[in-house]
């Protein structure tokens, strides 16, 4: 017990302290990750709590001098009036159309380019990488005119078929560049492992690629459907009839001259707009978890 | 693999019915049976309004079946660059409405038509000339005025009552000196008399300050605009800079805000009155708690009386439109003075035309349609709307230099300095 005690002498109290303070300075760490996350949360969170219960407040709630988080008479006239007011489901449907359409056409070009763009260093990959970095610096305003003009010539305006073009061009890039570093991450390993047990090209891409770089093609479609769902500035320029507007074109017609805004109807269709992507996130969420690859080749 | 082809084809399978019945066709304005069709982009957003204007469209179109007309909503928020776009594309939509101070750019590129020899003269008589002036470009009048709005003041009628001033008519406004005392008369114990929502300063502080001789876009021999400041255009300024600054009679926190923005403090007495524009009485309307009294006046008057700019919204044809005599009848139809009625009421705006203004329905003292109507002799064409370079003067110069100086950052001779300096070299690229 002491020669325990003189092991544990001072070179053990000092370790131990160490440790302790190792600890202290681990939980304080700890602990102010998770307050700066906490924090992050909250700033991410604001306007969407608010935009709920915007939504669910009556006109005279929202001239308060005081307002309140939860609306002490909520009320679905907001809903009501928006539905009233604005063809949102038609809109929402023009919208869907359009985000699904872009999101399985971008991910359908894009998955067997990324591979050829990770796997193949050469002049021409090089070159592809180049035009996406360079694509990204285009504003809007820069390309809209000459835009417009190719798809007037084409007959794509005022369609869909010209919208889903022009978002499966715009997100085309993001999409490629995203891809590839999923590709990147899958170790030539495996399909040099399939190619020695006979697998050609193809089936080595179908079979092992493929399944593997699927969260990856599913984060792509997300940021897709999402970039496609909310873009508000070409569905306003190229969709000319009211039948064939999107979302983000419709909500704006809750909006007045001068920054006036019919704020109850504007924050509850607001607030129905953004629940697909949430339902989407929901779902797939896991789908995107990266990791699937660990462990399948040994070092 | 197989399977996965086939999973591939069912895909592209699925992509295209999905796709069925995107497509439209081309419009060349008439039907195969000749029928003209015409779209008309209104700007049209709260309900009532809509409402009005779907209706009108309808009752043209029974009335009209050779002539069509497409109602098409689009929005205030990004009217200019669809319209740009549009027109460069060679898409505009027939009949366009916007406002007078966003025409400039679209009339001077020759994108508008010039509406002389197609108007009506009944038309042409309805509409006093100050209207028409805020549509006329160089020789052409490109859009037909048929809304505006004053800027007014919305009292909380209980403390108004309380602090004992005068209450203004707009016979017998105030003055802006008598303005000034009343806003400090109101102001104390945690209250302003005024809140001055000055997101946007720059068309405030020019509309008004007409009222008191103001007009710093001035004509030089060659017709060209400059910028000169004088003695006038430091009345409306000078005032709520003092408010702000001398009196703590106008609220610092409100300068900053939009209209909307600061109804809140005005229903929670933390503001005595607002200046606002004739159509927010409808938010007030929505939004004030039950039992609020509230009552309109008007602005106050300088040396040149009740007068203050305005830009109205207008009915323009497209130069490419193929059938502009219809697009000119369509439009003279929906300014009928019954029609003219409806479309102002449902805006909650004042009509230019003068048997629509004359409407007893307009006169009412309820909701302050009367104050309102009888300010209407005094609107006039907003100064700057038609000089090419103003809204890059407004943005880069005259938007922070108000802000500064309203927050009392910079003086009367700084404002002056870079309103007129930096400005005269930003308007002579336009002009030269």
């Amino acid at each position: 017990m002491r020669r325990g005690l003189v092991r544990r002498g001072p070179l053990a109290r000092e370790a131990s302290g160490r440790e302790s303070t190792g600890l202290r300075t681990g939980r304080a760490a700890r602990t102010g990750q998770y307050l700066a996350l906490l924090a992050y949360l909250v700033f991410l969170a604001f306007p969407f709590v608010w935009l709920i219960s915007t939504a669910f407040k009556p006109a005279r709630e929202l001239g308060s001098l005081h307002p309140t988080w939860i609306p002490e008479n909520p009320t679905l006239d907001n809903f009501r009036q928006a539905f009233d007011e604005q063809p949102l489901l038609q809109a929402a449907g023009n919208s869907l159309v359009a985000a699904v359409s872009a999101a399985l056409i971008a991910v359908v070009i894009a998955t067997p380019m990324a591979y050829v763009m990770a796997r193949h260093r050469g002049r021409l990959a090089s070159a592809a990488t180049g035009w996406v970095v360079v694509s990204q610096a285009f504003p809007f305003v820069l390309v809209i005119i000459p835009l417009f003009l190719i798809l007037k010539n084409l007959h794509l305006i005022n369609t869909l078929w010209g919208l889903i073009l022009v978002y499966v061009v715009w997100s085309l890039p993001f999409a490629l560049w995203m891809l590839a570093g999923y590709v990147r991450a899958v170790p030539t390993e495996l399909e040099e492992a399939a190619a020695v047990d006979g697998a050609g090209r193809v089936r080595t891409l179908v079979s092992v690629v493929a399944p593997l770089l699927a969260p990856g093609i599913v984060a792509t479609a997300l940021f897709a459907f999402i970039t496609a769902w909310n873009e508000f500035f070409f569905a306003l320029v190229l969709l000319k009839t009211p039948e064939k507007q999107t979302l983000p074109v419709v909500l704006t017609h809750f909006l007045g001259a001068e920054g006036v805004a019919d704020l109850g109807p504007l924050a509850a269709a607001a607030f129905l707009a953004t629940l697909p992507s949430l339902v989407l996130f929901a779902f797939i969420q896991r789908r995107i978890t990266g990791g699937m690859t660990a462990g399948a080749v040994k070092h | 693999m197989r399977a996965a082809l086939r999973r591939a084809a069912t895909s592209v399978a699925v992509l295209a019915l999905l796709l069925t019945g995107c497509s439209g066709g081309g419009d060349d304005g008439r039907d195969a049976d000749g029928t003209i069709r015409l779209r008309f982009q209104s700007l049209a957003w709260q309900k009532e309004s809509v409402d009005a204007n779907k209706q009108l469209v309808k009752e043209w179109n029974a009335a009209h079946p050779d002539v069509q007309v497409e109602y098409v909503q689009g929005s205030w928020d990004s009217v200019h660059d669809q319209l740009l776009t549009s027109f460069e594309g060679g898409e505009a939509p027939d009949i366009i409405h916007d406002a007078s101070d966003d025409l400039a750019d679209f009339a001077y590129g020759g994108y508008l038509a010039d509406l002389r020899p197609l108007l009506p003269e009944r038309l042409k008589a309805d509409i006093p000339e100050q209207s028409w002036r805020t549509t006329t470009f160089g020789e052409g009048v490109h859009g037909v005025p048929f809304l505006q709005e004053p800027r007014v003041l919305i009292a909380n009628t209980k403390l108004l009552k309380a602090s004992g001033a005068r209450v203004p008519t707009p016979e017998r406004p105030w003055s802006w000196e008598e303005f000034r005392q009343v806003t400090k008369e109101l102001s104390g114990q945690g209250r302003y008399g005024i809140a001055w929502p000055l997101k946007e300063p720059v068309s405030v502080t020019l509309n008004l300050g007409l009222s008191g001789g103001g007009q710093l876009f001035h004509r030089d021999g060659d017709g060209k605009a400059v910028l000169r400041f004088e003695p006038g255009d430091g009345v409306v300024t000078g005032t709520i800079r003092d408010q702000v600054n001398t009196d703590d009679s106008a609220a610092r926190s409100a300068l900053g805000m939009g209209g909307s923005d600061a109804l809140p403090g005005f229903f929670g007495g933390k503001y005595a009155m607002l200046p606002l524009g004739f159509s927010y009485r409808q938010q007030i309307i929505q939004q004030a708690p039950e039992g609020f009294d509230w009552t309109v006046l008007p602005m106050p008057a300088g040396a040149d009386g009740t007068v203050q700019g305005v830009s109205p919204q207008t009915l323009s044809v497209a130069e490419e439109s193929p059938h502009k005599e219809e697009a000119v009848a369509f439009i003279d139809f929906l300014l009928r003075p019954a029609n003219m009625v409806r479309l102002a009421r449902g805006d909650w705006m004042l009509p230019t035309g003068t048997e629509a203004l004359a409407d007893p329905s307009l006169r009412s003292a309820e909701h302050g349609w009367a104050v309102g109507a009888a300010l209407a002799e005094g609107l006039r064409p907003a100064p700057a709307q038609s000089v090419r370079g103003y809204p890059e003067w407004k943005d880069k110069v005259a938007t922070p230099a108000y802000q500064e100086f309203y927050s009392g950052a910079i003086d009367t001779d700084e404002l002056s300095k870079r309103l007129v300096e930096d400005g005269n070299r930003v308007l002579a690229r336009y002009q030269r």
